[in-house]
């Protein structure tokens, strides 16, 4: 493969794939890329705020803040206004549960984080005045509601999450994110400002999962709390970015397509319920037999070592002087 | 506002609470020695509950030895779920850890579905202890029997730990894997008991979820993500401390519901908010310590 090749490959994928699609004009496929553009989007916006150490299980608080947002503000004050809205109101939840949650470690960020957005959930269906309680809310429909604008509109944020990981992958913060990961003490006497790289991350993953939201609820314009802050939003960016494999761009993207294709495989050979067992027992596998994800099991097999893990890299690198 | 109404809802949140803590106990066991959050746990606790309901219900099993062939067959369970697989993870990182009894969690809870279907059920048992009368106030027979067996289950595990051989051997591995394997013990097996331990509890619990709850595919999950709050107040890895984590929640939990307007479909949400806050206060739960990696 040519060295310029590799990094623009994820942005012709994207387009290609979605000019074709949208071309083609079949129901099935669109749906199909449509859901997992979406995911792959929560799906990086997982994976930054992983890059710092942050394991997040409460992706779906932001996810349903950005469609009900855009829900409740839409038809007071504009589109422009309710997009402007849920791209603030997420960075202001942001950097609330960053502040709140900036001192724990581990596990405990996984439970507080959980614990967010399964009280967001509970919060939406106790104040139905406001929020339309457990009978949901109407957002205004996407792109007019044509399944491919919506489509095109989707795969447009979905390229920005792209560029936003490849950003944050270059030499001006990759090394700082992963050092406060492995040892924030180290980092903050080097001079790397943790909390604030913390909160950034913070941010740009809740926009982007908050945009994200936004755009699902867009989709039939009809959403219960149920919808947005099921779980499941939480745990299939988790499930997606370690399968693909975590600290690179490409691996959410290439997870969510493999884990996308696979469910509505399961789904259609299966059907009803029985086809999550199968999702489960897939997602025990691939954890087991790739515990660093596609792109992980990829790089061994090429053996070429450019973007292995930051760890060894930072103690061999640096310790010499 | 009437005494005696605070006083009920108060004394039936503290039963309640034995539940809880039963169930938050195994899950805090197996992180403190294990160093990993099973997020299956709950599934184990509603299998349990299966397994009494459908003993109770259909060979007229006395649901407290419903609740020990429960924790038994739990127990064998773990074993399995152990050797096959987890034992694998525990050298990953987290997220891995993580993902893979997410996983496991999503595999139960819908074969469960497929076997028995999304409906919640009743088991009927008859009053295993008559109730208990304090002035105005009343306590189920069957409410006092699980906060018994819960507050003896969590006792157990507190003797055992802090007592026996057994349990000193799991605190060794817990805090110096390393050092305990230089001093000749099987760390891997110590692992494998934390996890069987937690487990039997799990399935123990099972059995009194069935006594005085619905029983439904989805009662695990609903219960365990309370546990999470209450491992999370208590400080994970501290048995103890989840006595006093489950009787704050449950309390919290209770007074909201009875004097909140409707406060009754809030419950679990306000114990998150608690929480968020405890752990920004004390990051460590009210009562957790610092632990070496």
């Amino acid at each position: 493969m040519k060295r310029w090749l590799a990094p623009v490959l994820p942005y012709l994928a994207i387009i290609g794939l979605t000019a074709g699609i949208v071309i083609a004009d079949r129901p099935f496929w669109i749906q199909l890329m449509i859901g997992i553009c979406i995911t792959a989007v929560l799906a990086l916006a997982w994976d930054m705020l992983s890059r710092t150490g942050q394991v997040s299980l409460g992706m779906a608080a932001f996810f349903g803040i950005g469609t009900y947002t855009t829900a409740l503000v839409d038809p007071v004050a504009g589109a422009v206004a309710a997009w402007t809205a849920v791209v603030l109101v997420c960075a202001v939840a942001a950097i609330l549960l960053g502040l709140l949650t900036l001192r724990l470690r581990h596990m405990y960020f996984a439970i507080a984080t959980l614990g967010f957005s399964l009280s967001l959930q509970v919060l939406v269906t106790a104040f139905p005045d406001i929020t339309g309680g457990a009978g949901g809310v109407a957002p205004a429909l996407l792109a007019g509601g044509e399944p491919r604008w919506q489509l095109v509109a989707i795969s447009g944020l979905l390229l920005l999450a792209t560029a936003t990981s490849d950003i944050l992958l270059t030499r001006r913060f990759r090394p700082a994110f992963f050092m406060i990961r492995s040892k924030s003490e180290l980092a903050a006497a080097s001079g790397v400002p943790v909390v604030r790289s913390k909160i950034m991350a913070f941010i740009l993953s809740g926009i982007y999962a908050g945009l994200a939201g936004a755009c699902y609820g867009g989709l039939y314009g009809y959403v219960v709390p149920g919808d947005v802050f099921n779980s499941n939003w939480s745990i299939m960016p988790l499930a997606i970015a370690i399968l693909g494999g975590m600290d690179t761009t490409a691996g959410p993207l290439l997870g969510a397509f493999v884990l996308r294709a696979l469910e509505e495989l399961a789904r259609a050979w299966i059907g009803g319920i029985g086809y999550q067992v199968v999702y489960g027992a897939v997602i025990i596998a691939f954890v087991l037999a790739l515990p660093r994800g596609l792109i992980g099991f990829v790089t061994k097999l090429v053996r070429r070592d450019t973007k292995g893990d930051a760890h060894p890299r930072l103690q061999e690198g640096r310790v010499k002087s | 506002m009437d005494l005696s109404v605070v006083g009920q809802t108060l004394l039936l949140a503290l039963t309640i609470a034995g539940l809880y803590a039963a169930i938050a106990s195994g899950l805090t066991l197996e992180f403190g020695v294990m160093r990993i959050v099973n997020f299956a746990h709950g599934e184990f606790v509603m299998l349990g509950a299966f397994i009494t309901y459908f003993l109770e219900t259909r060979y007229g099993l006395n649901p407290l030895f419903g609740a020990a062939v429960s924790g038994v067959a739990m127990l064998t369970l773990s074993w399995l779920v152990y050797d096959t697989f987890l034992w694998r993870i525990l050298r990953e990182d987290e997220h891995n850890q993580i993902l893979a009894t997410l996983g496991l969690s999503i595999l139960i809870v819908n074969l469960a579905m497929i076997l028995w279907g999304p409906d919640a059920r009743v088991m009927h048992a008859p009053d295993l202890l008559p109730p208990l009368r304090l002035g105005a106030i009343t306590i189920p027979g069957n409410n006092t029997v699980i906060f018994i067996v819960g507050v003896l289950l969590v006792a157990g595990l507190v003797f055992f730990m802090k007592q026996t051989r057994y349990g000193l051997l799991l605190r060794l591995a817990s805090d110096d894997a390393t050092l305990a394997a230089y001093t000749g013990v099987n760390v891997n097996a110590m692992f494998r008991l934390s996890f069987i331990i937690g487990g039997f509890t799990a399935g123990v619990s099972g059995g009194l979820v069935a006594l005085v709850l619905y029983v439904h595919p989805l009662v695990g999950t609903d219960l365990v993500i309370r546990a999470f709050a209450i491992v999370a107040l208590g400080g994970l890895g501290s048995i103890g401390g989840s006595l006093i984590g489950a009787a704050i929640l449950s309390a919290a939990e209770s007074l909201v519901g009875t004097f909140v307007p409707g406060g009754g479909s809030w419950g679990y949400g306000i114990a998150f908010l608690l929480i968020v806050i405890v752990l920004a206060v004390r990051p460590l739960g009210l009562f957790g310590s610092e632990q070496r990696s």
